[in-house]
Parts: C-alpha cells; structure tokens; sequence
C-alpha cells in the first residue's frame, strides 16, 4: 500500500524568493531523479507552482509525491542525496514561516517536511510497489 | 571507519538497562501520569536511592533497583526546556500513534491505538514507565511498594495499562523462554566502543547512546549545542511495547501446518512441528540458529551469536522471511537506500500466565532501545511488515516477517515459505499478536535525572 507526502508550504513575497521557487520548479525533477531512482520507493513526484489568488505571483510551493513503505526509513538516504537535500533546502529558504529549528541536521530536515505534510487521503489503482513494477519489468 | 567517535561515556552516567542485560528473574513495569512539574521533581527524587547506572556492581548484585523513561510529553512536563523541545526528533514528539510512525507499525484491528492500555487511558497521558527489578519475589514487592508510595507522596498518578487494572508484571519462565516456547534474548549488539579504522558497527554503543554521532550514520538526536541536547546527551530512547500473543492459536497453526511438512518431508508429526516452529523463528526452540544446526536442534549451537546467512542466500536452511533473519539481516545484502541494518537492544520479557487456557492475556513486554527510533526500532518494524529492504525478496518484495508481520495490511502476502530440497513448504501465517500498548521513551543520563530532581533543567 503506498502513501502519500503532500508538502504545502506558502512563500515569501520578495522578488528572489519569487525568482527562487520558480527556479526550484522548473529544475524539481533534473535535481530529485538520481535520488528517487535509487531509493525504489516513489511512484511519482511533482513540485506545484500555486498562484496568487490575484494571478500575479507565486502562493507557494506544493510538493506532491507517492511512496512505497514508510517515509521516515527513506529520510536518512534522502538526505544524504545532494539533489534532494538541495530542494528541500531550497524550499525552506523561500517558506514564509522559517523552519524551527532551522534545517541544520537530519532530524530538523525530517521536523519541517512532517511540520508542512498535509493529511491526504490517497486512491491507488494498483498495488504494485515501484520494486515489484521494475522487477517484473526487468 | 574514517571518523573519531571521541571518548567513551563513562558507564555510571548511562541507566543501567542500556548497557547490560539485567538477569534478575522478577521486573515490574509501572506507568504515570504527572500532574505538573514540581510533582514530577518530587517523583523522581525519592526514586534516586534506587536509580541504577551502568556502573560495575561486581560481586555486590543489587537485590532491587529501577531505571526510569520519559515520553516526550512527561519530558515536557518533568523540564523547562521550553523552545528547544522541537530540537527533539519527529518521531519521539509525536509518538508511536502518529500516522508517520503507523506507516512502519501498522497497529490495525484489535491492535490499533485507539484500543491501547486496555482504553483506561490515552496514550498522550503516559508520561512516565519506571521498571523495577529484583532478584526475588519478596524484593519485587518491595521495590514496587517503593515507586507506588513515592508516587503517592508526590501526587504523581499511576496508570494502569491492563483490562484488570493490574500492573505489567514479568512471568516466570526458565531458560529465559518466552510465551512461544524459544528461549530469547540471545543475540544483542556488542554495545563496545567503536574503533578508527575498523569497519562500521551497527551494534557499538555510539548508535544507542546520544551525544556520540560521528560515527553513526543513525543521526541519534537531538543534536547540535541546545538545552535539549544537553539534556538528552548521554540517554537512549525506549520503544516499551507491550504484545500480546496468542499462544493457542500458535500451537493450533503448529498442528496444521506440520500436516504439510509431513506429507513432503515424511517427517513424524512431532517433529514436523518442530521443524516448522524453528522454519518460522530462524532458531530452534532451544536456542540453535538454523544456519548452523538445520536438522535438529544441537545444545552445542544454543548460544551461539556469531553466524552469517553467506552459505544459505536462497534460505534453505534459514528461511529469508523468518524473524530472526528479518530482523537481522546480519551479513545479507540490503538495498543502497536501507543500508545500514540497525540493530536493538532487547531487554523484554514474558508476562501473563504459562499454558494455553484462553481468557488469560500472555504475551511480552517488550523495551527496544535505539539511538534513533525511526531509523532503528521503526525501520525494524517496517522490514518486518513488509520484505523490501534486500534483493533476497525478488520479485515478491510484498512478503512478511513470519512471525511479527500485522496480516491484514493491504497488499500484502501473509504466505510464508521454506525452501527444501524436496519443494517448497508454504503455509499461511495468521496474526499471532496484538498490541496492547505502545510508548516512546527517553531514557535519561542519571545527571539528567538528577537534574529534574532537583528542577534544574
């Protein structure tokens, strides 16, 4: 049974953090794939622009994913993924309300991804994880 | 090992229970509730007489002692910590029912949080387990009179975590058995300092002890220079785990799945029995791991703790979803993303009555003591929920352990089987366990005990 992560995390208003979660955007999956690959745990992962309600600029930051397992046993290897260390970093430094504690370590890097995930309710198709999907591939 | 994991704490600064396996034959394991941060003080004070560090006793075994945990919200309570409390990891503030840590537990049915403690109270209420041990019956009594009167005097309320409102007392088994009928507790980490350049060590006692992570890669936190980790530096964390375990219904799956292994094996039933009990544990009855003694349980292998599965990778003799082999994967390959195996200190024993008649609750009380408890007790428990963590498992990767695994997890194969030269053995594993209670617990240094004796923390 797979899980959902559904990281909401509303932005800063400036022009470079603007700039920053645009930027995080457009380079989400170049930066993430490496890791995601190699953990054999995520069905997919996108990074949302949500707008302004007026249009003009960026609300903030949705991160969406679907997993195998649990997160928490993956967080250890995702963090030592630079790619992916970068965008969670990345969307810190933008977040309205700074992480507390800071992200300075695993377990604050773990605090603001569980302080910012969603309650989500999650429709499967299948019950294939990626490992039985690729090994059946394979 | 290319770090410097600095210098060893002193043994007397750690809780007894963390660095050595007490062999006392009574333990009672005692559950409150602080009203407030004064009563806490007064608590813990009067208990100090009996705090037991890790220090040598020698010859002097004490006849009665206790050591002491704290869940996140009793640390709250019992400190001023304030801020610096979010320092702690996730998975220590939000507890064992939260839904990150549910997604490695999976505590379903007669099993989930809602039902725990027998319902007398919520989990969120529990901030504090005292476990009291003693070499005899009447020093039991004594030590657990010691803890309910100093909890009377400073208002602290005991809970009560039973149907009847008993206490979780250790049943008397020998040979270190346990409901099931194995002996246990064999096989724990070295808990030995780690040395420079030697290679990594998922048992040395720098990924147990907090305040030492240079050379761990389980992170144990909280870290850095805060008042939360001064605090902490020197404790370890305690998953208190109580389970419950259906012993009629162990011995009923015994008798039928036995007919398989008569009818390919051409065994008698008796020792099909056995042959299956020890397929599904790793070890015999008797202690003997299969790896070592695959045909008959042998009292030269009974203890033995050093073994390598490196000559049975299809699991021919030790079957690769049976618990011990799941929940130590010892030198079988695991997945980049899972590397390191963890491992834990086990320090459980059995309670509730021996023998079969049903109405009685029988099970373990389980302390699982880990640096971190989401990348050691947690990950554990997820590898033994579902197989995934090594290629071993290829293509199924949706087995489970076949003993610990919660069966009605959805998407799951509750099938468990043994490979043999003769064919397969398969056999449908039913749930065995329920949990009765789960509680995440700092253990603290004893300076950090003293510290909120005396409030000044």
């Amino acid at each position: 049974m797979a899980n959902p992560l559904s990281m909401y995390v509303p932005i800063k208003q400036d022009k470079d953090s603007q700039k920053a979660a645009t930027d995080a955007a457009k380079d989400f999956v170049k930066n993430v794939e490496d890791g995601l690959n190699a953990s054999g745990i995520v069905h997919y992962a996108k990074l949302v622009l949500i707008p302004n309600a007026d249009g003009d600029g960026t609300q903030a930051l949705f991160l969406s994913t679907v997993f195998d397992e649990s997160m928490r046993e993956y967080l250890r290897f995702f963090w030592e993924q630079p790619g992916i260390n970068i965008a969670i970093q990345g969307i810190a430094a933008v977040a309205a309300t700074a992480p507390d504690p800071p992200i300075t370590d695993l377990d604050s890097f773990q605090s603001f991804i569980e302080s910012v995930d969603l309650e989500a309710d999650l429709y499967q198709a299948y019950p294939d994880t990626v490992k039985q999907i690729k090994a059946k591939k394979s | 090992m290319d770090c410097d994991p600095g210098p060893e704490p002193a043994r007397s600064k750690l809780q007894g229970l963390i660095v050595r396996g007490y062999t006392h034959p009574h333990s009672t394991h005692m559950l409150f509730r602080f009203p407030g941060r004064a009563a806490a003080a007064a608590f813990v004070k009067a208990l100090l007489p009996r705090l037991q560090s890790g220090a040598d006793w020698g010859a002097a075994k004490p006849a009665l002692m206790l050591n002491i945990g704290l869940t996140f919200a009793g640390v709250k309570i019992a400190t001023a910590l304030g801020s610096d409390l979010n320092r702690f990891p996730m998975v220590f503030q939000k507890g064992p029912t939260s839904k990150w840590s549910q997604q490695t537990l999976y505590d379903l049915g007669d099993s989930a949080p809602e039902n725990w403690w027998a319902k007398n109270f919520a989990p969120g209420e529990l901030h504090c387990i005292v476990h009291a041990y003693a070499l005899d019956e009447t020093a039991e009594k004594e030590i657990v009179a010691f803890i309910a009167d100093a909890a009377t005097s400073a208002g602290v309320e005991e809970l009560f975590g039973t149907a009847d409102k008993s206490r979780f007392t250790q049943a008397q088994f020998k040979d270190d058995l346990i409901q099931f009928g194995y002996r246990d507790g064999i096989s724990n980490p070295s808990l030995q300092w780690p040395t420079s350049g030697k290679p990594f060590d998922a048992g040395t006692l720098d990924n147990f002890v907090l305040g030492y992570p240079a050379c761990t890669p389980f992170s144990p936190g909280p870290a850095g220079d805060n008042a939360a980790a001064r605090f902490a530096k020197d404790g370890c964390y305690n998953a208190f785990r109580v389970i419950s375990q259906d012993v009629a219904g162990f011995e009923t799956f015994l008798d039928e799945a036995a007919k398989g292994v008569v009818t390919t094996l051409g065994m008698p039933a008796a020792e099909a029995r056995e042959w299956i009990a020890a397929k599904i544990m790793g070890r015999w009855r008797n202690g003997s791991p299969l790896v070592l003694s695959p045909d008959a349980p042998d009292d030269a292998t009974r203890d033995v703790k050093a073994f390598v599965y490196a000559d049975d990778k299809a699991g021919l003799r030790c079957p690769i979803s049976a618990h011990i082999r799941v929940s130590n994967p010892r030198d079988q390959s695991v997945f980049p993303a899972n590397f390191p195996a963890p491992r834990l200190i086990r320090r459980g024993m059995p309670y509730g009555p021996p023998g079969l008649e049903p109405g009685a609750d029988r099970g373990l009380i389980g302390l699982f003591l880990c640096g971190a408890l989401d990348r050691q007790f947690e990950t554990v428990y997820a590898w033994m929920n579902q197989n995934t963590f090594s290629d071993v498992f290829s293509p199924k990767f949706n087995t489970q352990d076949a003993v610990v695994g919660a069966r009605a997890r959805v998407g799951v194969d509750t099938q468990f089987v043994a490979q043999t030269a003769k064919g397969e053995i398969r056999c449908t594993m039913p749930q065995f366990l329920t949990t009765r209670g789960t509680a995440y617990c700092l253990m603290p240094s004893i300076a950090s005990i003293e510290a909120i004796a005396e409030q000044r923390v």
